[in-house]
């Protein structure tokens, strides 16, 4: 399987596990890692929706998080922002609580979480992004204003700086909102289906801009249904099962580099009752039974 | 009408009026935005209607001087019950919930109203407020409680507008949804208190809601809400009370300043509703082809690719 670049990939790893950290092609000492998980479980009211999570991702790393609904890709994007409940296990974000690390954390949120009757502009959703660190009543400045307007040229927006937000497309309102993610220079983003319900043309937009965050040494983390998005833009894939029932909480099915993790195998085992495309096959998997 | 303005509003009285409806505007302008924006118009409702036993209360054991803290104390009590009630369902707003708090606090300030001697006339200035004989002692009180209503909502305005916006986004980023929601409804409760005395309980609810309304039928830009929900409370203020005190001296009986207010207030956002039925209606008509061509490629066009 080829790696988004066309070669094997060496600039960050999931170290699946403490016990095999042999197959990180950076175990020779990287800094240290951008998000690190033993044996994590988050979920809501003491209840598990993701366990059994034992990885590191490695700084300037692009993990597609790949898995079927109910297989826990958002409340575990939730629990590396602290925001889900640790039900068990160990979690460090950027050598830190994940709590403490939001400030250095860009996010975008699922697209159905706007209001987007508010009255607000480009200008002011991206502007958003730099409040946590602004605080109630210092004035943004012309380091923020510039740090804003780069934001917004960055996701190629610059005409609609002052346009409402919800007269954009829907691809532009995502795009808006990955320029509020970088305003404040975030060291990890983490990407709640970004490509959902895009045109090819925002989509291919959104994938050079994730591409190049991750050039820039940025680690991204990305949740996806869509394997060809994880193909291009990604050098790890971390694949979520859901459980055989509902009580059961979603857990990892493969993880690693991109050609060692998206194999089809791995790709069946998390997919179950589905039909993927992967590498130009088209794959119906069938539900495992125990 | 005989009276002008100026006749009108240089009695003390009606200067005091006056005064007390342009602290009451710039407090619900600036409250108004986080109401309007997060859709609260329902739990105001609510609001409003916690604080009459909180009056009734602090009326009966502290008199007139009594009012305030006890529809500060209702009122704060109230706030907290409803945002934990909301927050329970997601944010949405428990409308069973509030809808049973809210008349079950209703009956109980009724039935503490009734025991008191003076009944139907408390009741009445409860109900309707007393706009046009709003004391010094009191007017210091509004002001003092718009101030802080005010103060509360401009430390916490980048934070409302993010959690307005985005709830999702809002948590993501690390700021506390709860201390937010808890200070807009703590500046709700406090504007609500504020304008309690001038227009009563039953009207009260009109200046926390109808302002903000009118200016989201007349503008899209965000840095007009505000000035313009202001000004129309303050226009239809100053006109109230103008025609209030004409017509109840030319017709030798009393009417209501604080109703005609409302009434005002009502009839700016019937004319805002037709004004923007009339922008669309316009737009269709005329220029449609061309605006809807402009929507068009403002969707499709421009930007990265």
């Amino acid at each position: 399987m080829p790696s988004p670049d066309g070669d094997a990939r060496s600039d960050g790893a999931i170290c699946v596990d403490p016990s095999s950290a042999h197959e990180s092609p950076v175990a020779d000492g990287a800094g240290e890692a951008a998000v690190r998980l033993r044996n994590a479980a988050f979920g809501y009211a003491s209840r598990a929706r993701v366990a059994r999570l034992n990885l590191e991702i490695e700084p300037g790393s692009a993990v597609a998080l790949i898995g079927p609904n109910g297989s826990g890709k958002s409340t575990l994007l939730r629990g590396i922002l602290g925001l889900a409940e640790r039900v068990e296990g160990e979690v460090e974000v950027l050598g830190t609580s994940p709590a403490r690390a939001r400030r250095r954390t860009g996010t975008l949120p699922q697209a159905d979480t706007r209001e987007t009757e508010l009255p607000v502009t480009v200008r002011q959703v991206v502007r958003m992004g730099l409040y946590r660190e602004l605080g109630a009543l210092r004035p943004l400045g012309r380091t923020g204003r510039d740090a804003v307007d780069a934001a917004i040229e960055r996701v190629g927006l610059a005409a609609f700086a002052q346009r409402r937000f919800g007269e954009l497309s829907g691809g532009q309102q995502q795009r808006a909102i990955l320029a509020r993610a970088l305003v404040a220079n975030p060291q990890l983003l983490l990407l709640d289906e970004p490509f959902n319900g895009l045109d090819r043309e925002n989509r291919d937009t959104l994938l050079t801009l994730v591409a190049e965050l991750r050039e820039e040494g940025r680690t991204v983390i990305v949740s996806t249904h869509d394997l060809e998005i994880a193909q291009r833009a990604c050098t790890h894939a971390l694949l979520l099962s859901a459980g055989h029932h509902p009580e059961e909480p979603g857990h990892p099915a493969a993880y690693g580099p991109l050609d060692s993790a998206l194999t089809l195998e791995a790709v069946e085992h998390a997919f179950q009752d589905a039909t993927v495309e992967l590498d130009h096959h088209t794959v119906t998997t069938t539900r495992e039974t125990e | 009408m005989d009276y002008t303005l100026v006749e009108v509003f240089s009695l003390p009285f009606m200067a005091r009026a006056l005064a007390t409806v342009v602290v009451l505007a710039l407090a619900a302008g600036v409250v108004g935005l986080g109401i309007s924006f997060r859709e609260l118009e329902f739990v105001s409702d609510g609001l409003v209607h916690a604080v009459f036993p909180g009056l009734v209360i602090g009326a009966a054991v502290g008199g007139s001087a009594g009012l305030l803290p006890g529809a500060v104390g209702a009122a704060l009590i109230a706030a907290v019950l409803f945002t934990v009630l909301g927050r329970r369902t997601n944010g949405g707003g428990n409308d069973v919930a509030i809808a049973v708090v809210l008349t079950g606090l209703f009956s109980l300030g009724v039935v503490l109203v009734s025991q008191q001697h003076s009944y139907v006339s408390q009741l009445q200035a409860l109900l309707f407020g007393h706009l046009l004989t709003v004391t010094p002692e009191q007017f210091w009180q509004i002001v003092v409680v718009a101030v802080l209503a005010v103060g509360i909502m401009l430390l916490t305005l980048r934070a409302q507008l993010f959690r307005a916006f985005d709830p999702v986004g809002f948590a993501a980023a690390g700021f506390r949804p709860l201390a937010t929601d808890l200070a807009l409804a703590a500046a709700t409760a406090l504007l609500t208190v504020a304008g309690v005395q001038a227009l009563g309980v039953l009207m009260v609810v009109a200046l926390l809601t109808v302002p903000m309304a009118v200016a989201r039928l007349l503008t899209r830009r965000f840095a007009l809400l505000i000035p313009i929900a202001v000004l129309v409370p303050l226009a239809a203020g100053s006109l109230g009370l103008w025609w209030s005190f004409a017509w109840s001296v030319d017709t030798g009986g009393t009417v209501s300043a604080g109703a005609v207010v409302v009434l005002l207030l009502v009839a700016a956002y019937g004319i805002a509703v037709l004004w923007r039925l009339a922008g669309r209606a316009l737009a269709r008509l005329g220029g449609g082809a061309d605006a809807g061509a402009a929507r068009s490629g403002a969707a499709t066009g421009g930007g990265a690719r």
